[in-house]
């Protein structure tokens, strides 16, 4: 697993370059990783745009272009994240029926796992692991925000 | 205007044929947290009797020091002092072992073990009057009373225009869901500083499973301000030639829809657009929310009608999007905002919207 996750570190520092908060994931179907993105939020205007959710179009556009069930294929992904999913992506991968989570560092703001319980509210567990290069992913997320964000209001930056 | 006045007769009658969808919005809740909403629980304490006023300065003095329990409470009522919650006396000791371990002076020790007694206090500060009057006959509680919690849960919060304007948005959600989108779930954006409607949206047959009505709407938003990222066959309404609105987060079904309708020829339509960083610097009106300070950003300050109450996905994507106020209709079984889980009272999130649900009158009949 430890590849997949060097894939979404990749992903994460081209998010960075991007100017958007560098969070980089990849789904893995099987040994080979089917779907892979990062944060687009900025570029969108968009604050639902996560790695995960540009992954899960991915896969869905993956899906209808092979002609599979996209069903069956969410339910044999394991989802390799930098951070922790937010509550957000955490209830769309649960209703979604993956596989398994594996992360990097937790997201004490507002993770899916650390700060509500999704898989109770949702009513569906899935495996999680996080701790996977953990400190290098919260290295990434502070050096970023150590900066503006872009697109952030003058006041939401001095915050910050 | 009178506004409390009944609605015309005219418009009454016209209601009466389309009755079963209307659902007669009857009025607006607040959606507030179970600290506002549940009775104050009770926990047992252990209690003393003072036999004189002369002791008390030194009993507290040290109780405050040694057993700094009960900050909600007031310490003494009535002689009577409360010592500590009786759950951390151990079942195998008596009172006097346990408070030894604390090393008290002798004479406030002997005081601690006079006419002890086991008493029922409230377990929290009360949020609201109410809960906070039905712990008064446990024992004397502090209250902070906060006018706006109180407005919330009494409805004062909102004049009697603005609950006309919220409860029309329901009104039109459930005509846009009926007329326009098959009955499907339907959600509005709205800038509530002219009132000015921002964008519109309605879920659909997905083309992809987790495109509900509310990803789709914040996406609607994105495109009035120059983005939007999720693909779609709909038609947006054009932009008029003068003026600095867009209505561009509005699909063409739901414009030509409203455009056409007698009943809301007077609905504004359109959304701020973007400002330059040189203009974001130039209005820092003091007090003023970042809406006004610095134009669109998101859905900041935007206001949020849906029709179903949100999953949790969605309950987040509105966080994530900083919405000012989420107003739903009809609860949902999967609903984050009330039926399942209140997302807006989870303290670490960085952004807090307040939550209102529509009453109807079939939900006072069942």
């Amino acid at each position: 697993m430890a590849d997949f996750m060097e894939e979404a570190f990749v992903e994460a520092r081209r998010a960075r370059d991007a100017g958007e908060v560098p969070v980089g994931c990849v789904f893995v179907h099987g040994d080979k990783v089917i779907a892979r993105g990062g944060n687009e939020v900025n570029v969108y205007r968009n604050a639902t745009r996560h790695a995960e959710f540009i992954c899960i179009d991915a896969t869905l556009a993956y899906c209808r272009e092979k002609r599979l069930p996209a069903r069956q294929m969410f339910s044999e992904i394991t989802v390799v994240v930098t951070v922790e999913p937010c509550i957000m992506c955490s209830a769309a991968l649960h209703t979604l029926g993956v596989k398994e989570i594996i992360f990097g560092c937790e997201n004490d703001r507002f993770g899916g796992k650390t700060v509500v319980d999704v898989a109770e509210v949702v009513g569906q567990r899935i495996d999680i692991t996080g701790g996977v290069r953990a400190e290098e992913a919260m290295a990434l997320l502070k050096e970023f925000y150590k900066g503006d964000n872009p697109a952030a209001p003058p006041q939401a930056k001095k915050k910050k | 205007m009178d506004l409390t006045a009944s609605p015309p007769v005219k418009r009454a009658r016209r209601r009466s044929l389309t009755h079963f969808e209307d659902e007669d919005i009857t009025g607006i809740r607040a959606v507030l947290s179970d600290e506002f909403d549940r009775d104050i629980e009770l926990v047992k304490a252990h209690s003393c009797q003072l036999e004189t006023k002369q002791q008390l300065q030194a009993v507290i003095q040290e109780l405050s020091q040694k057993l700094p329990h009960f900050q909600h409470l007031k310490r003494v009522h009535d002689r009577s002092v409360l010592i500590c919650p009786s759950s951390d006396v151990e079942s195998s000791e008596t009172l006097e072992q346990y408070l030894q371990r604390f090393a008290f002076s002798e004479h406030v020790l002997r005081a601690l073990c006079q006419g002890v007694r086991v008493v029922d206090v409230p377990g929290r500060m009360p949020r609201l009057r109410a809960q906070y009057e039905k712990t008064l006959r446990h024992w004397p509680c502090k209250f902070h009373p906060n006018h706006y919690s109180e407005s919330l849960r009494n409805g004062s919060n909102f004049s009697s225009e603005q609950r006309r304007i919220h409860k029309r948005m329901a009104q039109l959600l459930v005509r846009l869901s009926r007329d326009v989108n098959s009955d499907r779930p339907v959600g509005i954006c709205v800038d509530p500083r002219r009132p000015s409607v921002v964008a519109i949206a309605g879920g659909g047959e997905f083309r992809s499973p987790h495109e509900h009505c509310s990803m789709l709407l914040v996406d609607h938003v994105a495109r009035t301000q120059q983005g939007g990222a999720i693909e779609t066959d709909l038609t947006f309404a054009e932009d008029p030639k003068a003026g600095d609105t867009t209505l561009r987060g509005i699909p063409t079904v739901y414009y030509d829809y409203l455009s056409k309708d007698e009943e809301y020829k007077d609905l504004q339509f359109g959304a701020e657009t973007r400002r330059s960083d040189e203009a974001q610097h130039q209005q820092q009106a003091q007090g003023a929310d970042n809406l006004v300070k610095f134009g669109p950003y998101l859905c900041t300050g935007y206001d949020v009608y849906l029709l179903q109450e949100p999953c949790l996905m969605c309950s987040m994507a509105l966080v994530h999007s900083r919405a000012k106020r989420v107003f739903f209709l009809r609860s949902s079984e999967n609903g984050a905002l009330a039926t399942r889980f209140q997302l807006h009272t989870v303290r670490e999130l960085n952004h807090h919207y307040e939550v209102f649900q529509f009453t109807t009158k079939d939900a006072e009949l069942t």
